[in-house]
């Protein structure tokens, strides 16, 4: 029965076909980018030689670093997926449809839809092959033999892809399961707590603790727990204190707003933050990794500059570099991709409510201006405020002159500066779909 | 003629090859209240729209009495509609649309906001629109607070903030109980052709329709039956049937 049910809501109007393409666009980007850093860090434990070790331990952690936006992004196209069908389903609950067959449903539409979406993404990756595999590392390109994944393994990221989907569906849907008429309801905005800055400014002053431990001699595997400890503590202060930070924003700049795009920025902040910094989020990390990244680059200077330097020891240092812009740059994809995906599924959710607008006579430019805003300040607000929580972490490990040093600033203001004007240039990309959503109603 | 502020002449609109208006023309007076009735697909909603500036029409003319000078509404670019729209035109619509982020107050000002008006001038003018409509102590609840009722109190004020010369509303009680229909209706009669403004409603509902001063029946895209109360009488009608 619910693959009846399925077969029929998939095979809805033309009006649901954008709303459908986004989501398997979405997937696709997440499972290119995935396969494509998969591949790379494939490339490097293929190695056998002396220095392969250290290539093998950077890669590892060039994929922990980029787990948390692709996990982002998974789950922003599985919410999208998901919600495109929140009316339909709850009218099924309306029509007696039980919350398992609900449940069944969404998994099995959101599944499917981001199966296809990674087969797309399948296709991408070996569209990027070539073009990547001219990367240089140890002053030889990578070659396409190196990059290019098992069949297993392109299955397995394939399935992986899937699963994100169906769990993010689940998830994303309980209130259609709960409460059929309350999907669109919303009462009181949610209420943060301090509490959560309370546990933040204990996690970073643990942090600060440990990285002053990491000085004294103790073994490489206490440093390498250390750092772990380090950078997935710090993390999670910023996703635990983040929305809190922007609440308190946003109710300033509602208290504050001269202009309806201030005004509307503002409350949809307000509204909800945890939404808000779900969609910035990736930023956070990526402007995290931005001081790491720029320090290291410092560090590394001063190594590949330094007298006793040997040929390899440059080499590894420029092979560095590549691999913490190549980390940056993928990074920075995803949150763009992320936003943009989240924007376009704003613009589809209210798009009756723009129409009416529109016919009230709000001008395109001020809608256009209240979801950039509504992205935007949060979007600034969460890539200095992470950039300088990682540089208080940093401190004791790097010391402030290396902080302060001015490749490291470069480095750090350049990384920051290109996210950010990256998630700009995927809102500017959502435009049309909000041009397009007025204009079909006209 | 000298008291009607819009007009329509011949106005024809297609969707593809279905034919939502096919050839109307009417006149809406300064302080009139015009209620379009008829099936689903009569073409209301498009004239409606079509009086608005929404849309524009295939053909015929669409006019606009701007303090004496008549305005070719169809003609106009889309940004100069939607300046009409927002200065001399209100908008209720069947669910409010209102904004759920907001508050009730804020929905209001907004409507003077997106004109350049300021923020504490627009709050001053939404507070007094919103007490005149009963809403009195709730401008800081947000919409997802009122009942159904007091959420298209807010839409009217809204509509009415920036006092529009004509409001329209699109089956503003729609989605109401008979009861709150009635006190909505008499919410928007007040703050409309109680204020010398006009109003043109589109509704299915017969006991809305009967409180408004002239009544347009419409079939297949025409006008096929106009009902004018006597203002002098109230109770008694006549009706002419148009072809």
């Amino acid at each position: 029965m619910t693959l009846r049910v399925a077969w029929l809501l998939a095979r809805s109007g033309t009006g649901s076909r954008a709303a459908t393409l986004l989501p398997i666009v979405a997937f696709a980007v997440v499972t290119a980018l995935l396969l494509v850093v998969a591949g790379g860090a494939q490339a490097f434990w293929s190695w056998t030689d002396q220095t392969a070790g250290v290539y093998q331990v950077l890669s590892a952690i060039a994929l922990a670093l980029l787990v948390v936006p692709l996990l982002a992004l998974g789950g922003s196209a599985a919410r999208l997926s998901a919600r495109r069908r929140d009316d339909r389903l709850s009218t099924l609950r309306l029509l007696g449809a039980t919350p398992a067959t609900v449940a069944r449903l969404t998994v099995l539409e959101s599944t499917a839809l981001a199966l296809a979406g990674a087969v797309v993404g399948v296709i991408g990756y070996f569209a990027l092959v070539p073009a990547v595999a001219l990367i240089p590392f140890r002053a030889e390109a990578l070659g396409i033999p190196a990059l290019v994944l098992a069949p297993w393994a392109i299955a397995a990221a394939v399935a992986g892809i899937a699963v994100v989907a169906a769990v993010s569906a689940l998830i994303g849907l309980r209130q259609v399961v709960i409460s059929p008429l309350g999907v669109r309801t919303r009462q009181n905005a949610p209420r943060l707590r301090w509490v959560r800055v309370a546990v933040g400014a204990a996690v970073i002053a643990l942090a600060l603790l440990l990285t002053n431990i990491v000085q004294i001699d103790v073994g490489i595997t206490v440093i390498a727990i250390v750092l772990g400890c380090l950078f997935g503590g710090t993390l999670a202060v910023l996703n635990l204190v983040g929305p809190f930070v922007l609440r308190l924003m946003a109710r300033r700049q509602v208290r504050r707003a001269r202009t309806a795009a201030q005004l509307l920025g503002g409350r949809t902040v307000l509204e909800s933050p945890k939404a808000a910094w779900r969609q910035v989020s990736g930023v956070a990390m990526t402007s995290f990794m931005a001081v790491f990244a720029g320090t290291g680059v410092a560090v590394l200077n001063a190594i590949s500059g330094s007298e006793g330097a040997t040929a390899s020891d440059r080499a590894l240092v420029t092979d560095i570099g590549t691999g913490l812009t190549i980390t940056l740059v993928i990074s920075f994809l995803m949150v763009a991709c992320s936003a943009g995906v989240n924007q376009a599924a704003d613009v589809f959710d209210r798009g009756d409510l723009y129409v009416n607008l529109g016919y009230l006579g709000m001008p395109r430019r001020i809608m256009d201006a209240a979801r950039e805003r509504a992205v935007m300040w949060p979007l600034v607000v969460v890539a200095v405020g992470s950039a300088a929580i990682a540089a208080i972490v940093v401190l004791p490990l790097a010391g402030y002159t290396l902080i302060v040093a001015p490749l490291s600033l470069l480095t750090i203001a350049l990384s920051i500066a290109a996210g950010i004007g990256l998630v700009w240039a995927a809102m500017r990309l959502t435009r049309p779909v909000l041009t397009a959503r007025l204009a079909a109603a006209a | 003629m000298a008291s009607s502020i819009l007009s329509a002449r011949d106005i024809r609109k297609s969707y593809g090859s279905t034919v939502a208006l096919d050839g109307v023309s009417l006149e809406i007076e300064a302080g009139e209240s015009l209620a379009l009735m008829g099936p689903s697909g009569s073409g209301k909603t498009t004239l409606l729209h079509l009086l608005a500036g929404i849309l524009t029409p295939d053909s015929g003319e669409v006019g606009w009495n701007e303090h004496g000078s008549w305005q070719r509404v169809d003609q106009m670019k889309e940004s100069r509609r939607s300046q009409l729209r927002r200065e001399s035109f209100g908008f209720v619509f069947q669910q409010g649309l209102l904004i759920p982020e907001l508050t009730a107050l804020e929905n209001v000002a907004l409507a003077l906001m997106i004109d350049g008006v300021s923020r504490p001038q627009s709050e001053q003018r939404a507070r007094q629109k919103l007490a005149a409509l009963g809403l009195e102590g709730m401008e800081d609840r947000r919409i997802g607070q009122l009942s159904g009722g007091q959420a298209q109190r807010v839409a009217i004020a809204r509509a009415q903030v920036a006092d529009a010369e004509i409001v329209f509303a699109d089956e503003p009680t729609g989605a109401l109980d008979s009861h709150t229909s009635e006190d909505v209706m008499t919410a928007l009669l007040g703050a409309t052709t109680g204020q010398g403004r006009s109003l043109v409603l589109v509704t299915h509902d017969e006991t809305v329709a009967a409180r408004c001063s002239r009544l347009l029946r419409m079939r297949d895209g025409r006008i096929v039956q106009q009902t004018r109360s006597i203002p002098e009488h109230p109770g008694i009608t006549y009706t002419e049937a148009r072809s």
